[in-house]
């Protein structure tokens, strides 16, 4: 398992990365799926051009129009939650990520680009409704997630483009995110996002978006036509509606078309969907409900 | 009991750098240990040897078919190759040779690089030489490989009956062994209650953290040495000398540190054969570092069974009769296909059983060969058993533990003889039961999964197995040899026949030999694994070597204490010599060890020590709860209770457990070599064969019971396997519990979560 000859260049600038893709180098972030698929002798890149010294790339950045994410942010910087609904969901993918070492290295804007259809960040991606920026050395253009994940291992992005940003809007309401997997550091084999815009205790809009169920991360937009209008957290009187969510699950398991593996068939991921939205929507519930339970500190509670 | 050192979750940070093999510092527990997690251990990869060169297999994707043309002309093109050969191009073509005698390989031929027909994807067929092993893949990738394929043979019982045939002579059935007298259709028809069983043993890879590895580098006089991580120099030594006809003392072959083996670094394997030949013909140095691409796939796997089982009993639970079918897939060449039989030996298990009879057929398929892994064969044994047993009891309605009590082989039965030819020689099988029993509070948990099943709560199962394995090897390899040395300056050297690759051999032997010389630990030093410093040896495998190889060392130091006391006797003139504390005393005289090898030469003592095997036994007790939804497994407790007769050091065997334990979970839940219908395996790397992780490790409660070996000085038996053994069964059975899936066909090993959800829904 040794990868063949290749070149490698190391830019501290953007603008000489994006020239060495244009001239047909394959970008290196965190390499925790590239390097693994060179050394397979899978993949063969004639030459790397390695990101980890361009600054600019580095950063995640709150703002009033959401989280702003560079290409070398880690996995494991989302594992410490930004605060609010938006943190929780991306900290609860994180950890489902593999496994440590790998989250120190592995990007998220490196996951998006490489598009496993099991993968955590695409299926957040599309229930954050986040927005992809592509650069190459002549433009810079924005996708929205929608549009952005086409099949196995394929997107929107063309060879001489990088992925250098994603912007998730502020989400006001509750999130939820269950993975289901064999080992605490295997691949997912069905992951559910769910973000809910919540207001004055009722649901305005539901996405909910499944990790392995298919080809690529999908919404599944009849289950969350499903939910809206309905109650969640404690002006729901503190009990979620299993029914609701339920019927949310099946809606899902209709719409999911899975990639058949050895120890998971299409059925079992099918079944898998339904349950883990439904877990997933129950989660969210909850994490409305935490959000509305008045301050417990020490000051104010005597 | 004597307690060899603190307990081994209990240790503090060492302080001192010391070399190797010094006793082992204030809060290390071991010798090896400190180079080991430091990174200075040295392995094969680690023998630098300049102008080495660096070998790479091609290797057919193809499973059968006939091997119509290697073109090698490609190399030449490739920077840093060498050469390239293919079978054609190797005069003399190597063989792998057969292990012990056996019908099975006459007629059938395992060339070292495939000559006529290829016969499991993954088999090597040509060799790349190349400056490193970058540039050897580069020319691998440049050699064109033609095969007219053949129908692929993947299932045992299929191939069986199967018209495709892997070699023209013969049929796929390579062998049919009996173990036992066959019961009489009578018994069954007559018998108040019968339970039958089909159970599948999915092949496993071994995984140890270090696949295979062998260096071979010619002494410029016509000889080879050779380092190789493996279990077993002597014979390594006595196989390579003789498929590459070299001389005894033209051979030397040394094993460094090894990172495991666990049974797969035993044999003499097609690769090393190449390598060691290429480098003698050449003579040049070449290594094959093995990967984990080519571990998982190429390499030896373990298990791989059919099997059916058929249960007659009483009405009140007492077995009356057994029978065991196995259908063994013992892939595509015959040659180590062995184990197997040690499932039909195993196949009473702890019951007194009047009737046992097992049939084993060792059948060819063209997948990678099986052959041992920790366990071998004892394991698939202690399965078909346990889990019949466990059906038996929930068609009585009789509770599993009550259904084992009544049908032990109780303690003053031993020795017992077996109905499928095992001779035991010591046991308490109740004792071991009642102890995991009240170990796991079963009646509590007993108690809380009927609290759950009235409510309609949680799927809770509670799964046992009562195991009985089989330690020290047997058939010609029960011997080991040992032997002790003092020097004039007083330094002792232990040598061993046995062969560590992480069984802590380096802190255990040294320290029973200063024991008993009643020296300091630091003055004794182990010498093993090198053929040209340790005349004979057998290796380390089947749990054997405290068994066998502690006492040829026991008996070697008995040896050389009386040759010294024969000494002094003769210096002294007097008959009344005693020993202790490392000295001799005769009179007003006293010689230490050391004084005695300075006055009259080096002092020594030997043994070749030929044993018997010896029979642990135990009892695992699992509590699960089973996700009904996502079939996800989560055991709640887990009980070990493993009777190893006297246990010499207990941190060495608790370590031992517990890694058996981590690979019995791994075959219960996780791990599995799938192959598709054209037999190409469906796992690449470790992403898809998946290893329980430290995370998925639960709770595990060790205790032990000690039924002393009545065969050796030392009372000890074999430990390190147990937990291979006794896992599946406990786990696979309180699953069963859980679910009320005991007569489903589907639930069968690894327990994916389809697995049991499927189970769950046949089940309701």
């Amino acid at each position: 398992m040794k990868p063949p000859r290749f070149d490698y260049t190391a830019p501290t600038a953007l603008p000489e990365a994006l020239r060495a893709l244009g001239e047909g180098a394959c970008p290196l972030a965190g390499g925790q799926s590239l390097v693994l698929e060179m050394h397979y002798r899978r993949q063969r890149p004639s030459a790397l051009v390695d990101l980890n010294g361009i600054a600019e790339l580095d950063h995640i950045t709150a703002g009033d129009d959401g989280l702003r994410v560079g290409a070398l942010a880690r996995h494991r910087a989302f594992e410490q939650p930004v605060a609010g609904p938006l943190g929780r969901l991306l900290s609860r993918a994180a950890v489902h990520i593999a496994h440590p070492p790998v989250r120190n290295r592995g990007t998220m804007l490196g996951s998006l680009a490489w598009a496993n259809p099991a993968s955590e960040w695409p299926a957040v991606a599309l229930a954050l409704q986040a927005e992809l920026t592509l650069a190459s050395a002549s433009a810079t253009r924005t996708v929205p997630a929608e549009e952005f994940f086409r099949g196995p291992h394929t997107t929107a992005r063309r060879p001489d483009e990088l992925l250098v940003e994603a912007r998730f809007p502020a989400l006001e309401g509750a999130a939820g995110f269950v993975e289901h997997r064999r080992t605490h550091a295997s691949f997912a084999q069905v992951a559910a996002a769910v973000a809910l815009t919540v207001r004055g205790g009722a649901v305005r809009q539901a996405r909910i978006a499944l990790a392995g169920a298919a080809d690529r991360p999908i919404r599944v937009r009849a289950a969350e036509q499903h939910l809206v209008g309905l109650e969640v957290g404690r002006v729901a009187g503190g009990g979620s509606d299993e029914d609701a969510f339920r019927r949310a699950g099946e809606l899902a398991a209709a719409a999911a078309d899975p990639i058949p593996e050895p120890h998971g068939s299409a059925e079992h991921k099918r079944q898998v969907a339904a349950v883990l939205v439904r877990r997933a929507l129950q989660q969210a519930h909850q994490d409305q409900a935490d959000q509305d339970q008045p301050h417990q500190d020490g000051a104010c509670g005597t | 009991m004597h307690r060899a050192a603190a307990r081994a979750d209990q240790h503090p940070g060492y302080a001192d750098p010391v070399n190797d093999s010094a006793p082992a510092p204030r809060g290390l527990l071991r010798r090896e240990d400190l180079r080991l997690t430091t990174g200075a251990g040295r392995y094969v990869a680690d023998v630098a040897v300049p102008g080495c060169l660096d070998a790479a297999f091609v290797r057919s994707e193809v499973a059968h078919g006939r091997l119509l043309d290697v073109d090698t002309s490609g190399c030449a093109e490739v920077r840093g190759v060498v050469g390239a050969w293919s079978a054609a191009d190797l005069d003399p073509l190597p063989e792998v040779p057969a292990f012990g005698p056996s019908g099975a390989t006459r007629g059938r031929r395992w060339s070292a690089l495939a000559d006529d027909r290829v016969r499991y994807a993954g088999q090597p067929v040509a060799a790349v030489l190349g400056d490193d092993r970058y540039t050897a893949e580069d020319g691998a990738d440049e050699v064109a490989v033609r095969v007219a394929e053949l129908p692929a043979l993947v299932d045992p019982t299929e191939a069986a009956d199967s018209d495709t045939r892997l070699f023209d002579t013969g049929g796929n059935v390579a062998a049919e062994v009996d173990f036992g007298e066959p019961v009489d259709e009578e018994v069954f028809r007559r018998a108040p209650v019968v339970v039958a069983g089909e159970y599948r043993q999915q092949r496993l890879a071994p995984t140890s953290m270090e696949p295979r590895a062998f260096l071979a580098v010619p002494d410029g006089r016509g000889g080879l040495q050779v380092w190789c991580s493996h279990q077993a120099p002597h014979r390594l030594h006595r196989e390579l000398a003789a498929a590459l006809q070299l001389g005894h003392d033209q051979l030397r072959v040394q094993v460094p540190d090894s990172g495991g083996a666990f049974g797969a670094k035993s044999a003499t394997f097609p690769e090393y054969l190449v390598v060691a030949q290429l480098a003698l013909q050449r003579q040049r140095p070449v290594r094959w570092i093995e990967d984990r691409a080519e571990a998982l796939v190429a390499a030896t796997h373990g298990r791989g069974q059919n099997q059916r089982v058929q249960l007659a009993a009483d009405e009140s639970g007492r077995m009356l009769a057994m029978r065991v079918e196995v259908d063994a897939d013992i892939g595509g060449f015959p040659h180590i296909g062995f184990v197997p039989n040690q499932t039909g030996l195993a196949a009473t298990g702890a019951y007194r059983t009047p009737q046992v009879h097992a049939r084993v057929r060792l059948v060819l398929t063209s997948t990678a060969p099986t052959y041992a892994y920790r366990g071998a064969g004892r394991p698939e044994a202690a399965y078909a058993v346990e889990r019949t047993v466990d059906k038996l009891a929930h068609r009585l309605g009789l509770d599993p533990a009550e259904l084992r009590r009544r049908n032990f082989i109780a303690p003053e039965q031993f020795p017992y003889g077996t109905p499928t030819g095992r001779l035991y020689d010591s046991g308490e099988y109740e004792r071991a039961l009642d102890l995991a029993l009240s170990e796991l509070d079963y009646d509590g948990w007993r108690a809380e999964q009927a609290r759950e099943r009235a409510k309609g709560g949680r799927a809770l199962g509670i799964g046992l197995c009562s195991y009985v394995e089989r330690s020290g090897a047997d058939r010609g390899m029960t011997q080991e040899y040992g032997a002790v040395e003092v020097a004039a300056t007083g330094a002792v050297t232990a040598l061993s026949g046995s062969c560590s690759t992480g069984q802590s051999h380096e802190t255990v032997f040294p320290r029973m030999v200063a024991e008993q010389l009643e020296v300091p630990e630091d003055r004794v030093q182990l010498q093993q694994r090198d053929t040209a410093e340790v005349p004979h040896g057998t290796g380390t495998f089947a749990s054997r070597s405290m068994q066998l190889g502690g006492t040829a060392l026991r008996r070697a130091t008995d040896a050389l204490l009386d040759e010294g006391r024969r000494r002094v006797a003769e210096l002294s003139g007097s008959d009344e010599v005693s020993y202790g504390a490392g000295a001799f005393r005769a009179g007003e005289r006293a010689w230490t060890l050391g004084e005695l090898a300075a006055e009259t030469g080096k002092l020594r003592g030997e043994d070749l020590h030929e044993g018997v095997p010896a029979f642990p036994f135990g009892c695992y007790a699992a509590v699960v709860e089973v996700d009904r939804e996502l079939g996800d497994v989560q055991v709640l407790k887990l009980v070990a209770v493993d009777d190893y007769g006297v246990v010499v050091d207990p941190v060495v065997v608790d370590g031992q457990t517990r890694g058996s334990i981590a690979q019995g979970l791994g075959q219960a839940l996780y791990e599995g070599v799938p192959y598709d219908e054209h037999g190409q395996p469906r796992i690449s790397g470790l992403l898809d064969y998946l290893l329980p992780t430290v995370a998925e490790i639960p709770r595990t409660h060790l205790r032990e019971t000690c039924t002393p070996n009545p065969n050796t000085p030392l009372g000890a038996k074999g430990a390190g396997e147990a937990g291979c053994i006794g896992v599946p069964p406990a786990l696979v059975n309180a699953v069963a519990d859980a679910l009320g899936a005991h007569d489903e066909p589907q639930l069968q090993m690894p327990l994916t979560p389809e697995t049991c959800r499927r189970a769950a829904e046949g089940a309701r």
